[in-house]
C-alpha cells in the first residue's frame, strides 16, 4: 500500500497495484458518512477497431460499449440493481468516448457493496434472449436523445468536425448499427477491454484504506485472470481539416441553437503535458467566452446570447476540439459579432489582471470540486486513463503562464479549422 | 445522525440558521425569500432576482460584479426560482473557498456577506428605480427561457402534465412568470415589487461551514441590516385535499420521435403528516428506484421504455408519472402503469420490496449529511412546512412500517391526469 499526502489540499490518497493489474485508489474522508466506489474500464465509444496482443485485429458494431454497460447489469439470478438495493446502494454507469464507468454511493454494508460492484462487472451474462430484450430498451435511449436539441447539436458539431475518427459516432450508436449485436460480440469485447489490467477501482468515503484493501485482493484472488498482452486501439488516419463547416438538423425548438468550435491538429499528448494543454486550453476559453468579459457581456446586451451560452474543451490522444455556443435569435450574426471581437482579442492577446482573476476563479473551482465524492471519483480516473494525476491540478494551475495562454489562444483559433452546428425548427 | 445540528436565531428580520462544521472546503450560504404564489406577482417576483443580478451599487456593471465573483476565487454564485407547495421561493447561493486554502487576504465569508447583502439590498438605482436596461434585457431572458421549455421535452410535459392538473389553482403557474405579464413591467413598477418583496417575504438565511453563529450574526447586522423593517412571517400550510372525480387525459401532438407519457396523482398525504413516510415508501415501491415496480414492468420485462419512474411532492400532495415510450405503445404502456398503481391499492407488497425500499430511502436520507446544500435543502423543508422532524426520526419511522401501512398510503394517490405528448400524424 502506497500512501500519498497532498498537504495543501489537506487529502490522502492510498495506492495499490493488484497482482493481476487492477489499480486501487482509496481517498478516505473521515467526516463523510457516504462511501462512493467507481470501477471503471478504460473503453468507451470509439474503441471500435482494435486488436490484442497475439489476437485477431477486429471491429464491432458502432454502440457496443455502451450496450455492454446495459447488459453487464444482467446476472443469472436477476438484475444487479435488486442486490445492490437490499443493501442500501444507490447504483448506475454510465458510457463516455473512451471509459466505461460502473459505481454505487450507499452509506451501510460498504464491504458487501464493494464486493457486489466488483463482482458483477467480472461476471458478464449474455444470453441471445437478454441481447434481443435490451434492444428495445436501448432503442428508447436512442430516441429520447434523438428528441434532445443540446445533444443534437454537440454531436451534430463532432460530426461537422471529424470524417473518420469514431468520435463523431454517437455513444449509443444507432437503432441499426446495435441491431447487429449480438452475446458473441458482446464477450469478445468484454474479453479485450475488461481485464483488470485496463482497469481502475476508485473508492472515496468514511472507510479505512487497509481494510479496503484487504476485501479487493482477496477478491481478486478467488478469480483467474492469464496475463493479457496490449491492447492496440486502431485509428484510420484522420484528415486535418473538418469534415464539413457547417451543418444543420430540425427539431421543435422556440430558438435556434448553434454550437461552433475549432478541431485542432492530432499531437498524441499524454500525461503532465496534455493535463497541462488543457488546463491551459480551458484559461484561455474562460477569458474569451466566461461570463464576466466584456464579449459575454456585449453578446449579453445585443441579445445574440442567453445565460445557456458556454464553452467546452474535449481532447484525447487522437482527437482535440473546442464546443462553444448556445441558443441565440441570429446564428449567423452570432457568428460574424464572434469572428469580428474575437479578431481584436487576437491582436492585443490577454491583460495579466484578467488572466489572473481567471487563474483564480479556475483554483476556486477545483477546490470547491474536492467537495463532492462523485466528482473526485470521476475526474481522478480520467486524469489517471490520461496518465495525469488530479491532485497535481493546483500546482499546475500556479505555473501556467500569461505568455502561455497568449499562445495557446492563437494556436487555437485558426478560423481555417472552425466548424459549425444549428439546430433549428423545421 | 447529525443533520439537526442547526442553530437557529434571527438578525436583521431574516432567521438564521447555521452549522458549524470542518467536513467541507467551502461555506456554503443560501438565502431563500418565500412569498405567497400568485397570479398578480408571480412575473415580477420572477424578474427581481435576474435583475439584481446584473449590477450593485458598488458594482453598476455585469462585468464588475462577475469579475468581483472571480476575484473571490471564483465564488459560486447563483439562484433559482421554484415552487414549493403554494409558495413561490427564490433562493440565492453562494459557495465560497474556506480562506485556509489559499492565501486570501480577505475573510472570504466576510466578503461573500457583504457580497450577498449588497445584491439582495443595494441594487444598482438610476432615477430612483432600476436601471431600464437591465430591466429590458432580463424581461427578454425570461421570456426566452420560458419559451425554451418546450425544447426539453421531457421537461415539457412534465411542467404541463402539472399545468393542466392544477388549472384550477395557483400551482398552474411557472416559477418564472406568465410571458403575456412581461410587457408590462417597468423600472418603476419592478422597483415598487422588489421593496414589498423584500418587506412582505419569508427570510431564511443558512451557512455551513467553519464558522459560529455568533460571527454569522455579526455579519448578517453588517451588510443586511437595512434589509427590511419587521420580523420573517412563518410559512403557513394552507394545503386542503383535492377529491377527484374522474381521471382527464390530455393529448398534445408536436414533431418528435418519442411519445411522453406523464401522469398525476393526488394524495391527502403531505410533508408535515405523520403518515409522510408511508407516501416515501409508496412512491419508492411504485418507481422511486431501479428495483421498483416501473422500472420492473415497463422497462425490463415489456422493453417499452428506457426510462419509467415516479416522484412524490410532499409540499404539494401530488405523485407524478413519467415515461418515454413509442406512441403506438401508448395503451399497453398505460395499461401496465395502472396495473401497478392497483397492486399497490390492494397491497400486493412483497417483503423484498418493503425492505430494498427502506434500504434505499435510509441511504438517500443518510447521504443528505455529506452535502452542505442537501443539509440546508433538509432544514428549510423543516421550515416551510412548520414539521420539527430530524432525518434520523423520519427513516425511523419509515424503518417502522409493513406493508399495511403502505396499502393506507395507496388509498389516498388517486391517479388524477394523463398527459400524453405524441408526435404529429403523418
Amino acid at each position: 500500500m502506497e500512501k500519498l499526502h497532498y498537504e495543501r489540499l489537506q487529502e490522502t490518497l492510498y495506492h495499490e497495484v493488484m497482482d493481476n493489474g487492477l489499480q486501487v485508489y482509496v481517498l478516505p474522508k473521515p467526516a463523510f458518512l457516504k462511501t462512493y466506489a467507481t470501477f471503471a474500464t478504460q473503453y468507451g465509444s470509439v474503441d471500435n477497431h482494435f486488436k490484442v496482443a497475439g489476437g485477431e485485429e477486429t471491429t464491432v458494431p458502432d454502440g457496443i460499449a455502451h450496450f455492454l454497460e446495459h447488459k453487464m447489469f444482467e446476472e443469472p439470478e436477476g438484475d444487479i440493481f435488486a442486490t445492490f438495493a437490499s443493501n442500501g446502494a444507490s447504483a448506475n454507469a454510465f458510457t463516455s468516448f473512451d471509459q466505461t464507468v460502473y459505481l454505487f454511493s450507499a452509506t451501510e454494508n460498504i464491504e458487501q457493496n464493494l464486493s457486489t460492484l466488483v463482482d458483477f462487472v467480472q461476471r458478464p451474462y449474455f444470453t441471445d434472449e437478454n441481447v434481443e430484450k435490451e434492444k428495445g430498451i436501448i432503442g428508447q435511449e436512442i430516441n429520447m436523445y434523438a428528441d434532445n436539441p443540446d445533444w443534437r447539436v454537440y454531436f451534430g458539431l463532432i460530426e461537422a468536425m471529424y470524417a473518420t475518427h469514431p468520435v463523431h459516432i454517437d455513444i449509443a450508436g444507432t437503432i441499426e448499427s446495435i441491431s447487429t449485436i449480438t452475446k458473441e460480440t458482446l464477450y469478445t469485447c468484454y474479453n479485450s477491454f475488461y481485464h483488470p489490467s485496463n482497469m481502475l477501482l476508485f473508492i472515496v468515503g468514511g472507510v479505512d484504506p487497509e481494510k479496503v484493501f484487504e476485501l479487493i485482493r482477496n477478491n481478486q484472488k478467488g478469480k483467474s485472470y492469464e496475463k493479457q498482452g496490449e491492447i492496440t486501439r486502431i485509428f484510420d488516419p484522420e484528415p486535418e481539416e473538418v469534415a464539413s463547416k457547417h451543418v444543420e438538423s430540425r427539431l421543435a425548438v422556440s430558438i435556434p441553437k448553434m454550437m461552433f468550435g475549432f478541431k485542432e491538429k492530432v499531437d498524441g499528448l499524454t500525461g503532465e503535458a496534455a493535463v497541462r494543454r488543457d488546463l491551459t486550453t480551458k484559461l484561455m476559453l474562460d477569458l474569451l467566452f466566461g461570463s464576466s468579459t466584456a464579449l459575454y457581456q456585449k453578446l449579453y446586451d445585443e441579445e445574440l446570447i442567453s445565460d445557456s451560452f458556454g464553452h467546452e474543451f474535449n481532447s484525447s490522444p487522437q482527437y482535440a476540439f473546442s464546443a462553444i455556443g448556445g441558443d441565440t435569435k441570429d446564428p449567423g450574426l452570432l457568428l460574424e459579432r464572434i469572428k469580428e471581437e474575437v479578431g481584436l482579442i487576437l491582436e492585443k492577446g490577454f491583460a495579466a489582471k484578467d488572466f489572473e482573476r481567471a487563474r483564480k476563479k479556475k483554483i476556486g473551482g477545483f477546490l470547491r470540486m474536492l467537495n463532492s465524492p462523485e466528482s473526485i471519483a470521476h475526474e481522478f480516473t480520467r486524469y489517471q486513463f490520461r496518465g495525469g494525476d488530479l491532485f497535481e491540478v493546483l500546482p499546475l494551475y500556479e505555473s501556467i503562464t500569461l505568455d502561455e495562454v497568449n499562445a495557446r489562444l492563437h494556436d487555437h483559433v485558426d478560423w481555417e479549422q472552425l466548424a459549425v452546428s444549428l439546430v433549428v425548427s423545421p | 445522525m447529525t443533520n439537526n445540528g442547526f442553530q437557529h436565531g434571527s438578525a436583521a428580520g431574516i432567521r438564521i440558521h447555521v452549522l458549524p462544521t470542518k467536513a467541507f472546503k467551502t461555506f456554503a450560504i443560501s438565502l431563500y425569500a418565500g412569498v405567497p404564489l400568485e397570479e398578480s406577482t408571480v412575473t415580477s417576483t420572477a424578474l427581481v432576482p435576474f435583475v439584481l443580478r446584473r449590477g450593485t451599487a458598488s458594482y453598476p456593471e455585469t462585468t464588475e460584479f462577475r469579475e468581483r465573483l472571480e476575484e473571490l476565487y471564483g465564488a459560486g454564485f447563483g439562484f433559482d426560482i421554484y415552487k414549493r407547495g403554494d409558495y413561490q421561493i427564490v433562493q440565492f447561493r453562494m459557495d465560497t473557498i474556506n480562506d485556509s486554502f489559499v492565501q486570501s487576504k480577505e475573510s472570504l465569508l466576510g466578503e461573500s456577506f457583504a457580497f450577498l447583502g449588497e445584491v439582495l439590498t443595494r441594487p444598482l438605482l438610476e432615477d430612483g428605480s432600476f436601471r431600464a436596461s437591465y430591466v429590458a434585457t432580463e424581461r427578454e431572458t425570461i421570456r426566452k427561457k420560458l419559451e425554451s421549455i418546450v425544447n426539453d421535452k421531457i421537461r415539457y410535459a412534465a411542467e404541463r402534465c402539472i399545468e393542466e392538473m392544477c388549472r384550477k389553482e395557483p400551482y398552474r403557474l411557472h416559477p418564472l412568470g406568465q410571458r403575456a405579464d412581461l410587457d408590462g413591467i417597468t423600472p418603476e413598477s419592478l422597483y415598487q415589487s422588489y421593496n414589498s418583496w423584500l418587506n412582505g417575504a419569508t427570510l431564511d438565511l443558512y451557512v455551513v461551514g467553519d464558522t459560529t453563529p455568533e460571527e454569522v450574526e455579526k455579519l448578517v447586522v453588517a451588510h443586511f441590516g437595512r434589509a427590511r423593517h419587521s420580523e420573517s412571517v412563518p410559512y403557513v400550510s394552507n394545503f386542503t385535499p383535492v377529491t377527484v372525480t374522474e381521471v382527464r387525459t390530455v393529448e398534445e401532438r408536436l414533431d418528435v420521435n418519442q411519445g411522453k407519457l406523464n401522469m398525476g396523482l393526488r394524495t391527502s398525504i403531505t410533508y408535515k403528516d405523520d403518515s409522510y413516510a408511508a407516501a416515501l415508501m409508496y412512491n419508492g415501491i411504485l418507481g422511486g428506484y431501479p428495483h421498483s415496480k416501473l422500472f420492473v414492468n415497463v422497462r425490463e420485462k415489456e422493453s417499452l421504455a428506457y426510462y419509467a419512474s415516479s416522484r412524490y411532492d410532499g409540499h404539494k400532495g401530488i405523485g407524478t408519472i413519467q415515461s418515454g415510450i413509442e406512441s403506438q405503445n401508448y395503451g399497453k404502456a398505460v395499461d401496465i402503469i395502472r396495473k401497478q398503481l392497483d397492486e399497490l391499492k390492494a397491497g400486493n407488497i412483497s417483503e423484498l420490496e418493503l425492505s430494498q425500499t427502506k434500504a434505499m430511502i435510509r441511504n438517500l436520507l443518510s447521504e443528505i449529511q455529506d452535502s452542505a446544500f442537501e443539509m440546508i435543502s433538509f432544514d428549510f423543508n423543516r421550515q416551510l412546512s412548520g414539521k420539527d422532524r430530524t432525518a434520523q426520526e423520519l427513516m425511523d419511522q419509515v424503518d417502522s412500517l409493513g406493508a399495511a401501512e403502505v396499502k393506507a398510503a395507496a388509498d389516498t394517490f388517486e391517479l388524477d391526469t394523463i398527459y400524453f405528448l405524441t408526435g404529429k400524424e403523418e
